[in-house]
C-alpha cells in the first residue's frame, strides 16, 4: 500500500509541480496579469458550528450513520470546528492560473490535507466561442450545490446525498476542456475530460450506502468502511483511498467524464453528466483495495423562479462492479440512484432553503447481494443570512434509511436520525 | 447622462426655427406592466435631425462582480471609464460592431477609458466572470431617453416634424432587441407593447 500511495504522491504532485514551476518562471509584473503572492491571491474560509444529533454512530467513525455527527441514540449537543480552508489562486498570465486548496476538517475525526490542485487555462474568447481548460486534482463539474474554490455548500450546511458522494469518492486527477458557445439566444457548454486516480470510487457507496455531510476526501487520505461480514472482510480492506490508481502505471486505464449544459432563452439551465472511471474490477493492490468499475449519469436543472427564488434538482443513476465473475456475476455489482429537489428563496435578508431527496442501492453481486441493499429519504430546512465576511446558517435535517447490513453489527436495519446545526461561516 | 442629452437638446432646440412640443412614449410588456430601462430614440427627418452632443465622461464600474450601472446611454464621442472597484481582476471585453475592445484591469481602483465613436449597442462582458453583463447604448440623436419606472420616456421639446422612433431593450424579443415606428408631426404620444424574454439569470460556469 505504502508504495502505491508513494507513487500516487509523486504522480499526483505533477500538476502542483507544474504550477510551482510556472510560478517561479514568471516575472512578478502586474502588467502581464501576474498575480501570485498578492493579498488577492489567497482566500481563507472556515466555520464553527453547534451540532445536536441523535441516532446511530456516524460513518466517520466507522459506523453506518448517514451524517457527519452521530450519537448512541440519545441526543448529543457538541460545538465543532467544521471546515477551515486556505485557497491559493495564483494568476501567472491573463490566461493561465491555478487553484491550490488545503482543508482542515473537524468534528468527530479531525484531518487535514490537500483538497484540490489544478491549473486553469482561460484564453480570451472569440465573439461566439469560449475555450477553457483545467488539469490537475479537482472535482468534476457535477454538483449544483457547491461553489467557490473552497467548494463550500451554497444554500445550506449539508449537501444532498448525491453531492456528498461526489465529495467523497469522485475526485480524479484529470485533464479537462470546455467549449462554450452562443447559438442565437441559446447558450451551450460542452466539457470533456480524461482522468485517472479514481479507481476505488464506489467502495464506500456499496458497503456503507449513501450519506449526507460536508466532509470531503482529502488527497491521499482514507475513509473508513463500516464493519464487513466475514466473507467480504477476507478480500476487501476495511478502508478505502478514494483518490487511488490501483492498476499498474498511473493512468494505465484512463477514465473519462463529459458534460453538456444548455441554457435556452429562458431562466432555466439543463445539464447532463456522464462518468466512467475505466477501472479494471479484477485488479487489487497489496492492501486489498480493488479497482471498482464505476459509471454513472447525472441530470441537473436550475430554474430561476423570479424574486430571487431558485429551483434546483439533480438525479443520478449508476453502477459499480468489483471482483471476478462467479457464475456470470462479479463479486460486487451495485446499481445506485438518488435524486433531490431543492427550493430556495429570500425572505427579506434571510434566504430559506428546503430540500427533499430519495436514495437507494440494489446489489446483484455473487458475494454482495440484497443484504447490502439500501433505501432511504431525507428532508432538510435551512435559513441563511449574510453579513460582510460572515454568514449565519441554521439547518434541520432528518434522514431515514433501511440497510440490512447494519445487522452485521447487531443494529436495527432501519434507522432514523435528526440533526440540528447552527453555523457561523467566515470568508476572507 | 440622459439629462446631459436633454440639455443639449434644449439648447439646440432654442436655436431651431422648427416648432417643438412634448412627446411622451410609453412602453409596456405583454401583460401591460411598465417596462423600465427601455431606450427610446427619436430621429426627426431632414433639417429637424440633430445629433447628440458629443463628449462627456461616463463611468461603468466593476463592483461586487457586476457592472454598475447595467445600462448606460452615451452620445457618440463619449469617453467611458471602467474603474475596477473589486479586489479581484477583471477582463472587460466587447465584440459588438459599434465598439470592439478588451481591457485588462488587474488591480483595485485601476481604471481604463474607452472612446465610443460609433452609434449602436455595445454589449459588455468579463472574460473571467461569466455572470457579468452590461450594455452601453451609443446614440447619435439628441432625442434619446430611457423609460422610467412607469415605462415612460419624455422629450420636452420634440420637433413637430416627421420622424422615426426606435425602442431598444436588452431583453426585447425582436431582431437586435429593437422595434421602430414612424411618427407623424402632430403625434405627441405613443405607446408600445413589447414582448420581453426573461433575463439570463444564471451564468454557466463550473469553476
Amino acid at each position: 500500500m505504502s508504495c502505491v500511495v508513494r507513487r500516487l504522491r509523486v504522480r499526483g504532485a505533477i500538476p502542483l509541480g507544474c504550477a510551482l514551476a510556472a510560478l517561479w518562471a514568471m516575472p512578478a509584473r502586474a502588467e502581464t496579469g501576474t498575480h501570485i503572492f498578492t493579498r488577492d491571491a489567497f482566500e481563507l474560509s472556515g466555520d464553527v458550528r453547534l451540532v445536536a444529533a441523535d441516532g446511530e454512530p456516524s460513518w466517520v467513525n466507522g459506523g453506518f450513520g448517514k451524517l457527519r455527527s452521530g450519537s448512541d441514540s440519545d441526543l448529543r449537543i457538541r460545538p465543532q470546528l467544521g471546515n477551515l480552508n486556505l485557497v491559493w489562486k495564483p494568476q501567472f498570465t491573463w490566461s493561465l492560473g491555478a487553484v491550490v486548496a488545503g482543508s482542515l476538517q473537524g468534528g468527530e475525526r479531525t484531518e487535514g490535507g490537500l483538497s484540490q490542485a489544478y491549473l486553469i487555462f482561460r484564453p480570451m474568447r472569440s465573439s461566439k466561442l469560449a475555450l477553457s481548460g483545467r488539469a490537475g486534482l479537482m472535482w468534476p463539474p457535477v454538483s449544483l450545490e457547491h461553489e467557490g474554490a473552497d467548494w463550500h455548500v451554497k444554500d445550506s450546511i449539508t449537501p444532498s446525498a448525491i453531492n456528498s458522494w461526489i465529495g467523497e469518492e469522485v475526485r480524479p486527477v484529470a485533464a479537462e476542456a470546455t467549449l462554450a458557445a452562443s447559438v442565437g439566444q441559446h447558450k451551450l457548454r460542452v466539457t470533456a475530460a480524461l482522468m485517472a486516480a479514481n479507481d476505488t470510487s464506489g467502495t464506500l457507496l456499496t458497503f456503507r450506502g449513501w450519506a449526507l455531510h460536508d466532509r470531503t476526501t482529502l488527497a491521499f487520505n482514507r475513509q473508513p468502511l463500516p464493519p464487513l461480514d466475514g466473507d467480504v472482510a477476507g478480500y476487501q480492506a476495511s478502508f478505502t483511498h478514494p483518490l487511488l490508481d490501483v492498476g499498474t502505471g498511473f493512468g494505465h486505464h484512463p477514465g473519462y467524464y463529459a458534460k453538456f449544459a444548455w441554457q435556452p432563452p429562458a431562466p432555466v439551465r439543463f445539464e447532463l453528466f456522464r462518468y466512467d472511471n475505466g477501472a479494471d474490477p479484477e485488479v487489487v493492490n497489496m492492501d486489498l483495495e480493488w479497482g471498482w468499475r464505476t459509471r454513472f449519469n447525472d441530470i441537473g436543472i436550475v430554474a430561476d423562479l423570479g424574486s430571487g427564488a431558485e429551483l434546483k434538482a439533480q438525479a443520478l443513476q449508476g453502477r459499480t462492479k468489483m471482483g471476478f465473475p462467479d457464475n456470470g456475476r462479479r463479486w460486487v455489482d451495485n446499481r445506485f440512484r438518488a435524486g433531490y429537489v431543492l427550493l430556495t428563496r429570500p425572505f427579506g435578508s434571510i434566504r430559506a432553503t428546503a430540500r427533499v431527496e430519495a436514495f437507494g442501492t440494489r446489489n446483484h453481486g455473487s458475494d454482495v447481494d440484497s443484504e447490502y441493499d439500501e433505501h432511504g429519504w431525507s428532508a432538510m430546512l435551512a435559513a441563511k443570512r449574510d453579513w460582510r465576511h460572515f454568514t449565519g446558517l441554521v439547518e434541520l435535517l432528518h434522514v431515514w434509511s433501511d440497510n440490512p447490513s447494519r445487522e452485521h453489527v447487531e443494529e436495527p436495519f432501519r434507522q432514523a436520525q435528526t440533526q440540528l446545526q447552527a453555523e457561523v461561516r467566515m470568508h476572507w | 447622462m440622459v439629462r446631459n442629452i436633454l440639455c443639449a437638446l434644449a439648447l439646440a432646440g432654442a436655436a431651431s426655427p422648427l416648432a417643438a412640443a412634448p412627446l411622451n412614449v410609453r412602453v409596456v410588456d405583454a401583460s401591460g406592466h411598465p417596462v423600465r430601462d427601455a431606450v427610446v430614440t427619436l430621429y426627426p427627418a431632414g433639417a429637424a435631425a440633430r445629433p447628440a452632443r458629443g463628449g462627456g465622461r461616463y463611468v461603468v464600474a466593476q463592483q461586487s462582480l457586476q457592472f454598475r450601472p447595467f445600462l448606460t446611454v452615451v452620445p457618440v464621442g463619449a469617453d467611458v471609464s471602467f474603474p475596477n472597484l473589486d479586489p479581484t481582476k477583471h477582463h472587460v471585453y466587447s465584440f459588438s460592431a459599434a465598439k470592439k475592445f478588451e481591457l485588462k484591469l488587474f488591480a483595485k481602483d485601476q481604471s481604463r477609458t474607452v472612446h465610443f465613436d460609433k452609434a449602436g449597442v455595445v454589449a459588455l462582458g468579463c472574460n473571467i466572470h461569466d455572470q457579468m453583463s452590461a450594455f452601453i447604448v451609443v446614440t447619435d440623436s439628441a432625442w434619446t431617453a430611457r423609460t422610467n419606472a412607469q415605462g415612460i420616456a419624455s422629450f420636452g421639446d420634440a420637433p413637430s416634424a416627421p420622424a422615426r422612433l426606435t425602442v431598444w431593450h436588452p431583453y426585447l424579443r425582436a431582431p437586435g432587441g429593437m422595434i421602430q415606428q414612424a411618427v407623424a408631426p402632430a403625434q405627441r404620444s405613443l405607446s408600445f407593447q413589447v414582448r420581453l424574454r426573461p433575463p439570463p439569470a444564471m451564468a454557466m460556469t463550473d469553476y
